[in-house]
């Protein structure tokens, strides 16, 4: 039954994920994205990790989905064209993807997980509390990679004022 | 539930932290300093990076590991740590007149660069596959953005958003590479990898995990056929940024790439080995061979950083320990090398107006005889010419190449060097050996650019006469 | 003494840094001081040291270890410095004809713009020299072997203004790379096959390990061979030393006759443990020299340059060493070397005293007569020529008749046959050069207004110029005197057996180890006789091409007057010559000359560059400035990589 439920996002999630890339309205490769962000966020749900599935709802498909979704309609850029350019690059393009896809089906098709399970058994997370499970380990063994991360948000958010705030220099002038 | 309370050693993250911390007062600082003491930001920076070079000297062989196995202070990473904060150290100095006279001297240039140095730090003391992404991530975003500072120059615009585009590309596959690996070992503590494969034998998973690992730090240190963007990025970015870039970025990437491979997967060298025996011979030769035409130096030197990260991936092949300790060397070498050739084009601007084309420097010598024997110093060290910094790395390289039967790989390298010799060598002949173009008149080298110049050609000059003592230091950096 | 020999290299790096970064803001004294003064101290303590070493007879051998270079976990590189008889000879030469050719170039090079980048340049050099003759391992010989390299290149482009110079510049870096790669190759092959690059380990390992005429010695030395090819101008490598006479003369002189060019012989003799084990590669070598010998004197007959005959000249006396350590008459090979770096110093230094006369003239066509105008350089000139002729007595008929004797008496009558031959064209086209220069009527006219005007720089000036020679200054004129003497008694050191001691051979002895058993007196008068006969005839003939003939007329004008025109014009002397004498020979040169050397080879370095730019720019197609582009092709490479992974 879940193995059903998994293909079904599964499929889903590509498919929105190729519509993302590939149509040509900003709108509608948005709302595509929103479709990756639930499909994942189902697919959390299955491995029975809620929180992080409704974090990724909230987060991903609610806050920076209608942020992106504001800034298109702010921008109003209209519908990508396409650019006219290396025609050869579109056949190379989906004939050496299409290798990198059988490479991988043919490896991880017939794929043996080791038998060694980790820490996180769905009955040591039902026992512990999902959203405890997350938050402790945030704060024990992943201490250092949680920190890292919040400076890279930091340098995230310099880096956006840095590209987009008016220089003092050109104001100047 | 009680929380177990991890192994917190601030100590053994002092460096980064440090540079953390200062790159954050550098940005409150921003906030309250007027526009013509902006300099000042950038000696803050350089105080923070010595101070941090201190910590990590302190840490000299405490090969203390922390945060649950996720980071540790051991003398490979900490001579990386070194290395990298001496090329940001002198990429500042070389950056505080550029960026004046560019009109970009934003206190935020310092807070990118320096995040950037943490990131690198990170990546290079890293023992878990996480935080070296996490690493990679934080050194590489801040770069994107110091590609792109110059925004009215539409060519630094481009060389950002390229690199941000094909970065994030190549961060998916390494990301793609590290779900793998767990999958295939159930962990991605370095550590815990090998001790893995020490037990059973790889599986197709592991090998794709391993090959996309590969492709990812391929990128960073620009390998071919992974290369494309760096000759467009470096030649767009503006010169200090690509100074940086080409040498720290190196540094750090190329210490998880030993740190991964040789210590991590010994057990699939096999496969491994060739691989990258292959991407050393292409990179070396098409790095080169590419370079030969260019008549930009900083398209030249883009390409020659290609061709060095060739070099060094040798010394990964090799996979001994001199074969480490060779690649520390060169590491440092070339960063003291590369940055003494980039401060030497930096002298000879004219202000804003940069002097890149090689027929620029037509005369340079006798309107600058010292700068341009400084740079042709660095150019025939980078050529791998005796007595000089680069020459002894080479020697090491291909010595450790030669000890675990990889001969002909440093035949290949010794063939290559001697092709390099003769782009390196054309700025010095339009130097030495032409009429001076016009426009020489009244250029004074700014005095920062000069101490910067003056510290990489005293470096590129005693690790080449007196390379002993950090042979010693590398050789101690033994990853345990 | 030994504790003070680092400062035999240390004073003219000293020498070189101070004027490097300080001759802009210096006086042309200060400049000349220490440019000079450094090569001056450094062979007065060479000359300590060869006494040290002289004294100490059979445990002549020192080792010198300065400081640990590079130590890296089982090899370590020292920079330590091997003196023996070998080195200390090589040590009094370098420093030596070194300085005499400095303190000539303060004259010489007196007016020129860039005084102190010449004399920084001609330090360095004579550093890298010392480096490359006293190292004890090979790396430290390659580390100076890549130096003087690049100092021959930055002299020769010199006078970069002109294109000739840095197009001769560019071809002599070119050529010597290719056989720098062997070289590098042969180093590389060395540490495999030993584990060590030191010479004391090297040379105690070679023959315990191997047997005689191991394949792997054999590479080696061939490697090693094809670096020293290349280093001292041989066939087919040897097309960038006549267009390094762009450079200047005193340059011409040290870099390109007397010192560098000899280090092929040099590293050949060093390393006389592995060739003695490969006499394949020894019989290359031999062939190699004696065929370079004589091809390069053919060559050399034809020329009207007066520097191109003595560059093709250097080359066929190149040539002759390495017959000699080709036959493994080392001592003969390298005492050839120290004769040949006096008479041949001599000759270009004098060849600069003429083009310093005559405003930078060196074409033969339009000298003659400068015997009473510069009676130093006359005589010094002939001095040399004696010696190069092979004139009894003289310093190279010592040596040239010691690498004759051995290469006959080992068996090798068909290369005896070649240099003997050689012998004799070289006495003739010096004395050709010699007379051409010197004697004949003067083919310039006397201008008293450009009394004082100086310039080496070769002047636009076509047909009938006019000048007015003088001989040059003392600074100039002193060393060529002190030359002359080296030239003429050098040879009384390796006197042949019949003769007398040989000195030089008792000298060598703790390197070479003990001589060979003498030659029969006999024969050995009879190869004397042979090369003295050869020598004479040489200059007979020249003599009377280019002397004699013109008296002929005087007598038999009225009768023949075909003839007296025939003789009277040197042109026609020059094409009788040609075509009764060596036509076929000289057909055969032209060809070498132009066949060859020209579209050949360097065709092939042409080509070559051609190609690799080809390449790049089939590579720059790719770098499209896209990055979808780019993104694609990583694509590929990712699949290759990931695709080789699994399929292993």
């Amino acid at each position: 039954m879940s193995l059903l439920v998994f293909y079904l996002f599964a499929a889903i999630a590509v498919l929105a994920a190729l519509g993302m890339v590939v149509l040509r309205n900003p709108v509608h490769s948005a709302l595509s994205l929103a479709l990756v962000f639930v499909s994942l966020a189902a697919m959390y749900v299955l491995l029975s990790a809620p929180f992080i599935a409704v974090a990724q709802v909230m987060i991903y498909a609610g806050a920076i989905l209608i942020l992106f979704v504001f800034v298109i309609m702010l921008l109003s850029p209209g519908t990508d064209q396409g650019v006219g350019a290396l025609k050869a690059q579109r056949g190379l393009a989906i004939l050496f993807g299409a290798a990198l896809l059988v490479l991988l089906i043919a490896v991880l098709g017939g794929a043996v997980l080791p038998p060694t399970r980790g820490t996180f058994t769905p009955e040591a997370i039902a026992a512990e509390g999902d959203t405890q499970a997350v938050g402790a380990l945030l704060f024990t063994n992943f201490l250092l990679p949680f920190e890292i991360t919040s400076i890279l948000l930091l340098v995230a958010i310099v880096g956006v004022i840095v590209l987009a705030k008016k220089r003092q220099s050109i104001s100047k002038q | 539930m009680p929380i177990l309370v991890p192994d917190i050693n601030l100590r053994i993250i002092a460096p980064a932290l440090i540079v953390t911390v200062t790159a954050i007062v550098v940005l409150l600082g921003e906030l309250v300093t007027p526009a013509e003491r902006k300099r000042w930001l950038g000696y803050l920076s350089i105080a923070g990076l010595v101070v941090a070079a201190f910590a990590a000297f302190s840490l000299w062989g405490a090969n203390a590991s922390g945060f649950s196995g996720m980071v540790v202070a051991d003398n490979f990473g900490l001579f990386l740590t070194l290395t990298i904060a001496l090329s940001a150290a002198l990429s500042i100095l070389l950056s505080i007149p550029f960026i004046h006279a560019h009109e970009i001297d934003q206190g935020e240039y310092y807070v990118l660069l320096l995040a950037s140095v943490a990131g690198m730090i990170v990546m290079a003391t890293a023992t878990d596959l996480i935080v070296i992404f996490l690493g990679l991530e934080l050194l590489s975003l801040p770069l994107y953005i110091l590609a792109a500072f110059q925004r009215e120059d539409t060519r630094s615009l481009e060389a950002g958003i390229k690199y941000f585009l094909l970065g994030a590309f190549s961060s998916a596959f390494f990301l793609y590479g590290i779900a793998l690996v767990f999958g295939a070992t159930g962990t991605t503590n370095l550590a815990k990898i090998a001790a893995s494969l020490a037990q059973s034998a790889g599986s197709p998973m592991l090998s794709i995990g391993v090959g996309l690992l590969m492709v990812g730090f391929a990128f960073k240190v620009a390998l071919v056929p992974f290369h494309w963007w760096t000759p467009d990025v470096y030649d767009g970015a503006p010169t200090t940024v690509t100074a940086f870039m080409s040498v720290a970025v190196k540094a750090a990437a190329f210490g998880a790439f030993f740190r991964t491979f040789q210590f991590a997967l010994p057990a699939l060298a096999l496969d491994w080995r060739a691989v990258a025996a292959v991407l050393a011979v292409l990179t070396m030769t098409l790095g080169n061979v590419a370079a030969l035409l260019q008549s930009n130096v900083k398209r030249m030197l883009a390409y020659s950083s290609i061709a060095h990260a060739g070099y060094i991936l040798i010394a990964l092949v090799a996979m001994s320990a001199n074969g480490l300790s060779s690649a520390l060397f060169y590491l440092l070498a070339y960063t003291v090398t590369n940055l003494g050739a980039f401060g030497a084009v930096i002298a000879l601007s004219d202000g804003a107006r940069e002097r890149l084309e090689i027929k620029d420097f037509a005369g340079a010598a006798r309107e600058h005889p010292l700068v341009a024997l400084a740079l042709t110093i660095c150019l025939l060290s980078l050529a791998g010419f005796p007595p000089f910094a680069g020459f002894v790395g080479k020697f090491l390289i291909f010595g450790a190449a030669v000890e675990t039967g990889w001969a002909w790989l440093a035949v290949i390298g010794v063939l290559n060097s001697l092709v390099s010799v003769y782009f390196y060598l054309r700025p010095v002949v339009q130097m030495y050996m032409s009429e001076p173009a016009e426009g020489w008149s009244g250029i004074r080298v700014a005095p920062l650019v000069a101490l910067a110049l003056l510290i990489a050609v005293i470096s590129v000059i005693a690790l080449g006469v007196f390379p002993a003592p950090a042979i010693a230091l590398a050789a101690g950096g033994l990853i345990r | 003494m030994i504790n003070y020999l680092w400062l035999v290299p240390a004073l003219p790096l000293a020498g070189a840094a101070i004027n490097a970064i300080f001759s802009r803001k210096m006086p042309r004294w200060l400049v000349s001081v220490l440019g000079v003064g450094s090569v001056g101290l450094s062979f007065l303590v060479a000359l300590a040291e060869f006494f040290t070493v002289l004294g100490a007879g059979a445990q002549g051998v020192f080792n010198v270890s300065i400081y640990s270079w590079i130590p890296v976990g089982n090899f370590k590189i020292d920079v330590a410095f091997l003196l023996d008889p070998l080195s200390a000879l090589m040590l009094l030469g370098v420093t030596g004809v070194g300085f005499l050719i400095h303190v000539y170039s303060t004259g010489y090079m007196a007016e020129d713009e860039s005084y102190g980048r010449f004399f920084t340049y001609l330090n360095l050099f004579v550093f890298s020299m010392l480096i490359l003759v006293l190292g004890s391992n090979y790396l430290l010989m390659y580390v100076g072997w890549a130096l003087v390299g690049l100092c021959s290149y930055l002299l020769i482009s010199f006078w970069f203004t002109r294109p000739a110079a840095a197009a001769a510049g560019k071809k002599a870096f070119i050529t010597t790379r290719i056989g720098d790669f062997g070289f590098g190759l042969g180093v590389i092959l060395i540490f495999v096959t030993f584990g060590s690059l030191n010479f004391a380990d090297v040379f105690a390992r070679a023959p315990q390990m191997f047997q005689l005429g191991a394949p792997i010695i054999t590479t080696i030395t061939l490697l090693l061979f094809a670096g020293a090819v290349g280093k001292s101008a041989q066939l087919p490598l040897y097309v960038w030393l006549p267009d390094a006479m762009e450079g200047p003369t005193p340059v011409s002189a040290l870099i390109h006759a007397a010192t560098m060019v000899t280090a092929g012989v040099y590293m050949v003799a060093r390393s006389h443990v592995l060739f003695s084990l490969a006499p394949f590669s020894s019989e290359v070598v031999a062939v190699i020299g004696a065929v370079t010998a004589l091809f390069a004197a053919t060559i050399a007959l034809t020329q009207m340059d007066l520097k191109r005959v003595l560059a093709y000249s250097t080359i066929s006396q190149l040539g002759y060493m390495f017959l000699g350590v080709g036959v493994a008459a080392y001592g003969a090979g390298i005492f050839h070397l120290m004769t040949h770096a006096f008479f041949k110093a001599l000759l270009f230094l004098a060849a600069g005293s003429v083009m310093h006369a005559m405003n930078g003239v060196i074409d033969m066509r339009q000298l003659g007569g400068l015997r009473s105008k510069m009676r130093w350089t006359y005589i010094t000139f002939f001095a040399a020529a004696l010696a190069i002729s092979g004139f009894p007595l003289f310093s190279g008929f010592f040596s040239k008749d010691e690498i004759l004797a051995q290469a006959f008496e080992s068996g090798h009558i068909i290369l005896w046959a070649i240099g003997l031959l050689t012998a004799g064209l070289t006495a003739f086209y010096i004395f050709r050069a010699f007379f051409l220069t010197f004697h004949t009527q003067a083919r310039w006219t006397e201008d008293e207004g450009r009394k004082t005007e100086s310039r080496h720089s070769p002047s636009s000036v076509v047909g009938h110029p006019s000048f007015h020679p003088h001989e040059s200054p003392a600074s100039m004129t002193v060393p060529l005197a002190i030359l002359a003497v080296l030239a003429v008694v050098a040879g009384f050191v390796g006197m042949p057996s019949v003769m007398g001691p040989n000195f030089l051979e008792g000298f060598f002895a703790p390197v070479f180890g003990e001589a060979a058993a003498a030659i029969p007196a006999g024969t050995e008068w009879m190869l004397i006789g042979a090369s003295v006969a050869v020598g004479l005839i040489g200059i007979g003939v020249a003599y009377w091409f280019y002397i004699a003939s013109p008296e002929i007329p005087v007598n038999l004008a009225a009768q023949f007057k075909g003839i007296y025109t025939l003789l009277w014009n040197k042109y026609y002397v020059d094409e009788f010559y040609s075509a009764v004498f060596v036509e076929p020979g000289r057909r055969l040169a032209m060809f070498l000359w132009q066949v060859i050397d020209v579209q050949v080879i360097d065709g092939f370095a042409n080509g070559l560059g051609r190609a690799m730019a080809s390449f790049s720019g089939a590579l720059r197609g790719w770098q499209t400035g896209y990055a979808r582009a780019y993104a694609l092709l990583m694509l590929v490479g990712t699949v290759i990589v990931i695709g080789w992974l699994m399929l292993r």
